[in-house]
């Protein structure tokens, strides 16, 4: 199996993982470890407008 | 999370900046249209663990007038359009169903990509919403039916079938096969 295929598959075996965890606990507690993700992930984008679009194929 | 009835979620999750930031738009927009939320931003608020840089929103076709309207409005509260400063000149963007994008002052990411609904799915996905209430406020998201279909017959990057694996397994036995079924048929060839 070459690295592309293998990664994907690892990678949906966490997708099933994480979204037990989810189902499996309040809402209040696996939200606030994906906020972790979500907040620094924003946090750290920062990029400008011009390049931005530019890479959206917009104006 | 529950699912009350087939367009009823109830989410009591801690709300993320993302999250803070679709509701700000979210308040000023559907004081103006309908709309409804699509795409990664579904997953992402039902737990799948990434970030996205944007928030898919789609709202009917708007007349100059109350596109205006909404349009102070953003920018009363703060909001800004990436694609252009006119108002006719964003408009324009809008008549064409060229999707435009929406960030707080001075930012770029996150931002709300707006399209206007211009073919059936787009429309199906307006109709059949499904209400998320949270703590303290709602969003209208598009049925997960819909996302599911889309994501694993148009889209298909990696990203777009973990996010549908995500909906399929958080949603389990309250999605409805035969309506999958349905929408990865019509969306065949899309």
């Amino acid at each position: 199996m070459d690295f592309k295929k293998n990664n994907q598959r690892e990678r949906l075996k966490f997708v099933d993982f994480w979204s037990k965890y989810v189902l499996g606990h309040d809402d209040e507690v696996w939200s606030k470890q994906q906020n972790i993700i979500i907040n620094s992930g924003l946090k750290n984008a920062y990029i400008s407008k011009k390049l931005y679009m530019k890479l959206k194929g917009r104006k | 999370m529950k699912f009350i009835s087939t367009d009823i979620i109830e989410l009591k999750r801690e709300l993320s900046d993302l999250d803070i930031f679709a509701l700000d738009f979210i308040r000023i927009l559907r004081k103006h249209t309908n709309y409804v939320i699509v795409s990664g931003y579904v997953s992402i608020l039902l737990g799948r663990a990434r970030v996205s840089e944007d928030i898919d929103v789609i709202i009917p076709k708007m007349d100059f007038p109350r596109f205006s309207y909404l349009l102070k409005e953003l920018i009363k509260h703060g909001f800004y359009c990436l694609n252009a400063e006119n108002d006719l000149e964003i408009y324009d963007y809008i008549k064409n169903k060229i999707p435009i994008r929406f960030a707080e002052k001075d930012m770029v990411i996150p931002n709300v990509e707006l399209k206007i609904a211009k073919n059936r799915i787009d429309e199906i996905a307006l109709k059949n919403t499904i209400t998320v209430r949270l703590k303290k406020d709602n969003l209208l998201i598009s049925e997960l039916e819909m996302q599911i279909a889309f994501k694993e017959v148009v889209l298909k990057s990696p990203k777009d079938i973990e996010d549908a694996r995500h909906i399929r397994n958080i949603a389990g036995k309250h999605l409805n096969s035969v309506l999958i079924k349905k929408y990865k048929g019509m969306l065949r060839g899309f």
